[in-house]
Order: structure tokens, then sequence, then C-alpha cells
């Protein structure tokens, strides 16, 4: 069994019916498992503080947040990321990314606490968020105002990150920090947002060695990532040995998703979740936190975390959707066929080049694997 | 971009009547590779890690000896760029000549050095990302105005531009390469689509065309 932290509240974190990262998704993954027949009940967590808001970004930065917030004019509101298209400067932001920060951190303490092992924030992962800058949809980091709450419980965290774009902002706040490891799969920076990502950024100081990337090819296919996950994420969690594992669990390297490239389908996801509950059950002691994170496919997003919520909660996944669903969400499914949790098998026809891809995804395997041996052995 | 951006100005030089063994160490403890050659405050060659070994190998018909003299070795007289020439002109000098670096001179004072390794950081400030961004690559008409209609469709969704590369592919044609400040560069591709580019990256879906 899993604990599950949500309020309706996230769905205040909203920049308008045109902006991908919509509230949407998480009300129809609820809506899903309502319509499977499973009562779900949740934890609903008080939003996080300003103190600790400040425990992760400066104090200036927040100031921005608060003011842009509030309805002022802001002057340069574009250095601090905000008032971008990608990130819009829309009043109420602070306290409806302090609801979400709110309830990656009340994960984080149920983990702290010992209250509980296995945990599923039903929101959050903005993962994007930086210090003192908005960026890419994430006003704040609550992934790492959670993970900072984790290690200064004493707690080493291993941070992994299946979202397609490159965890980038929690990488870059923790990167000289050796109570953190952070793994990210992602779509390569050479073809998608953020651009970074590579397998030589490996942290510095004291965090050197604990910084991971495993940057993958577009296209790259369920199974083609899951070998190269295996190469990679479990021996380096055995090398680092963490007590909690933090996962967020972006649904946008699903093959549908409108804004990258990766080709997952939801039967992908639910062979992931599994094997990282196995890694979390093996290593940590069962100590999990999951977030959702980026998902850009209604129609993906809302089965995957569906399968998430059943996977974590030791489950079964069924095979059949209830029409009434389907028909409660028309309007975002956009006429995609929605009678199945699973995307059908085979979801599309084998690309012409997937070989190539498999090839160029173990290289880059191997050699992260190189560059990570000195900080293992 | 100019040369002066992107060189080295704490120039570590040596003097004709050093010996090839402490120019040795000195190369190996300061990790570099060339060393102008001064003497009496004028720039007078350069001597290479490659210069000291060719010199010094036993496989020469007469080996210089570790106590052996700069002068005998260095290369002059040298080749050497302004601080304010364009850094494509550098480039294009090192290329033609096969060298590994252009000491730079402003009047007669060596101000910097600009080596290969300066271009290659150089190469990846013009093309890499230092901002959080997507990519986009397009095939224009080489023609006037096409990169002008670009630009203003980009710029009438609000978005920045972070850094842009344009180099010509042949048959009147250029690639062009940018990197927005979006996350959203596939919505972005179908409206560029729509007004009828061409888009490379990102590429429609195999399974949605």
């Amino acid at each position: 069994m899993a604990e599950l932290i949500y309020t309706p509240a996230y769905g205040s974190y909203d920049f308008g019916a045109e902006h991908p990262f919509s509230p949407a998704r998480q009300q129809m993954a609820l809506d899903l498992l309502a319509a499977l027949g499973h009562q779900v009940s949740w934890t609903e967590p008080e939003p996080a503080t300003r103190e600790e808001i400040l425990t992760v970004h400066g104090e200036v930065y927040v100031a921005v947040v608060e003011a842009v917030s509030a309805g002022e004019t802001v002057a340069d509101l574009e250095a601090w990321g905000l008032g971008t298209p990608d990130t819009p400067a829309v009043p109420g932001i602070d306290p409806a990314v302090r609801a979400i920060v709110g309830g990656t951190l009340a994960g984080a303490r149920l983990l702290s606490s010992g209250r509980a092992t296995r945990v599923l924030q039903f929101g959050g992962g903005l993962h994007h968020a930086r210090a003192a800058r908005a960026a890419g949809f994430c006003v704040y980091n609550d992934l790492a105002i959670a993970i900072r709450h984790l290690t200064a419980s004493g707690l080493w965290v291993s941070y992994l990150d299946i979202d397609v774009h490159h965890g980038d902002g929690v990488q870059a706040i923790f990167y000289r920090d050796e109570k953190v490891q952070t793994i990210s799969l992602h779509e390569s920076g050479q073809y998608l947002y953020p651009g970074t990502g590579e397998i030589h950024e490996l942290g510095e100081g004291m965090g050197r060695g604990l910084k991971i990337n495993l940057p993958l090819e577009p296209f790259t296919t369920g199974d083609g990532y899951l070998e190269v996950f295996e190469q990679v994420v479990p021996p380096a969690l055995q090398a680092f040995r963490p007590q909690v594992l933090v996962v967020q669990a972006g649904a946008d390297a699903h093959f549908d998703d409108a804004l990258a490239d990766l080709a997952l389908t939801t039967r992908d996801y639910e062979r992931l979740f599994h094997r990282i509950l196995e890694l979390a059950d093996a290593l940590t002691g069962g100590r999990v936190l999951f977030t959702l994170g980026g998902g850009y496919s209604l129609h993906a997003a809302a089965r995957v975390w569906a399968i998430l919520y059943l996977v974590v909660n030791d489950l079964p996944v069924p095979e059949a959707i209830p029409p009434a669903w389907a028909e409660r969400w028309a309007a975002q499914l956009g006429g995609k066929p929605a009678a199945a949790l699973h995307d059908p098998d085979p979801a599309f026809e084998p690309l012409a080049r997937q070989e190539e891809i498999v090839g160029r995804n173990r290289l880059v395997a191997v050699r992260l694997l190189d560059a990570l041996a000195p900080y293992w052995f | 971009m100019f040369v002066r951006d992107i060189m080295t100005t704490a120039v570590i030089t040596t003097e004709p009547g050093a010996t090839l063994g402490h120019v040795c160490e000195v190369m190996q403890a300061r990790n570099v590779r060339h060393l102008p050659v001064v003497e009496g405050g004028r720039l007078i060659g350069v001597i290479t890690d490659r210069d000291v070994h060719t010199a010094t190998s036993s496989l020469c018909l007469t080996p210089a000896q570790p106590k052996g003299l700069v002068r005998d070795a260095m290369v002059h007289p040298p080749q050497t760029a302004h601080p304010l020439d364009p850094v494509e002109d550098a480039a294009r000098t090192m290329r033609a000549l096969k060298i590994g670096c252009l000491p730079v001179l402003d009047g007669e004072r060596l101000v910097g050095i600009v080596t290969g390794i300066d271009l290659l950081d150089a190469l990846l400030r013009l093309t890499g990302v230092d901002k959080a961004s997507g990519r986009l690559e397009l095939r224009l008409p080489d023609k006037r105005g096409g990169l002008a209609r670009l630009t203003a469709l980009i710029a009438e969704r609000q978005l920045n531009i972070h850094s842009i590369l344009t180099y010509p592919e042949g048959a009147g044609q250029v690639r062009t390469v940018l990197r927005v400040d979006t996350l959203e560069t596939r919505p972005l591709a179908t409206a560029l689509r729509e007004a009828g580019f061409e888009v490379m990256w990102p590429t429609e879906k195999p399974w949605q065309s």
C-alpha cells in the first residue's frame, strides 16, 4: 500500500487552457481510477511555508514570485524566467505552487518520520526550476525542497528522473552535494529542451560522480529504454546506497507526447514502475517517494499515472476502461481511443532505424559507465 | 566575436636562450603546448611541444640535447593575430597553415595567445547551449528575407531566440539551427510547417504521419 498525497488546490497551478501543463491530467487519472472502481483516498497537505521555500530558493527570487502572484508589475521579469510563453506570470501563482511544494514536502516528511515507506504525491515534479529562476513550466522546485528536508533529516537520497526532459534544476541545485545522487534518463539535449544532461555532467566537488545522466536517442522504444536503464540505474544505486529514493515520474516519454520524441507505451511504463519498486525494496528498505511531472498527451498521462497508482498499491492493472470515462473527458482525449489502459501491441509500426537507435543508446550507456567507474571502485 | 574575446591573456613565454629541457618542464608543469619566444620585449618566434620532441628525438640524424637552445628549435618568424581580428580570420589562418596557435600582438606588445582549444571553445559558444532551450532546425531557400520571415514568426509567438546558426547547404539552400527559449518546439515546428517552412527537426513522428 502507498500513501497518496493530493489536494484539489493543485489545480490552481494553471497557466491557462492553451498551456500544456494542465491540471486536467491528474483529475483525469483520479477519475479513471474511480471509473475502474477504486475508492481513492488521499491526505491533503498543508501548503509550504515561505521558510520552507527559502531552504532552496533565493529570497529575492521568492519576492519576485510573490509580487507577480499579487499582480504587481515587476521590471525585467524575463531575467527571472517568468512572463515567458513557457512559464507565464499569472496572478495567484505563489499559493498555487506552494500547495504543490507542500505536497511533495509532506511526502518527504512521511518518509523521514518513518510513518510511511511508499508515498505517491499526485502532483509536483517541477524539476526545471532553479534556485533563483523559473524555467520550463516550473516556478519552485518541489523536488529539491523535499530532498533538502530528507538530507537535513540525515538521509542519503537518490533522485531518479524518468521525465523525458533532463532534470536540470534538481541536478544544478545539488551539483556539489555529497548526500544527493541524481540520475536522469531523458531524450538527448542535442534534440530536446533544456539541452543539457550529457554524460560528462558528473557533479563537482564532493558531489563529483553522483550526478548521472543517460541521454537517449529520439524514438527510443520501451525495450531499448529498459535495457540501458538496467545497465546504469541498479549499479548506480548500489554504488551510492541511498536510504530514500525520490522518483520524478513524468509521463512524457510516452510515444503520443506532444512535446517530445521517445516512444514508450503504457505497458513499458508499467514495467518501469515495477522495476523501480523492486530496486527500492532491495536498496532503500522500500522507502520511495513518487511525484508526477511532465506529460503532454492527456490521453497518455492520465493512463500512465493511473497505472502508477495501481502499481504502487500492488493492485492489478485491468485492460478495459469503462466508456463513461472517455465520454466525460471526450474534449481532452480529442478522439483518441480510450477503451484500454494499455496501448495496442504493437502500438506503432517498428521504425526502420530502430537497430541504430538501440546501438547508439548502448554506446552512450557504456561511455557513461566508463566515466563513472573511477568514482565507484 | 573577436580574437580578444577568446584569447588567453596570461601568456606563458620563453626566451631564445632558454634550454629545451627547461621549456619541456614548463610545458608539462603548466599543461600548455605552445610558448611564444620573446627577446627584449619583442616576439621573435614560437616553440611548440612538437618542435621540442622533434628536435630531441633519437630518430633525428643529429638529435638536440636537453641543454640545446630554444633559438635552434623554434619556428620563426611567427604568425600572429590582432585582438580585433574576427575569430573566423584566426581560424582560417590556422587552418591554412595547419598550425596550432597564434600569438596576439597589439602593435609590438604581446597581449594574448589563441590556440585550437580556444577556437573549439568559441565553436561551443556559437553552437552550444548555455541557457535552457529547445532546438529547431530548418532548411531555408538562400534568398533575401527568408530568415527575417522565420524570426518574425518566432517573435510573434513571444519566444526568445538564444542562438542562431546558418550555413550553406548547396543547391541554393541554407540550414538554420536555432536554440529557442521554450519547451514547446513541437507545436512551434507545426506552426512553422503550416506557414510553409521546411522544418528538419523536430520531425513529424513516424506513427503520426
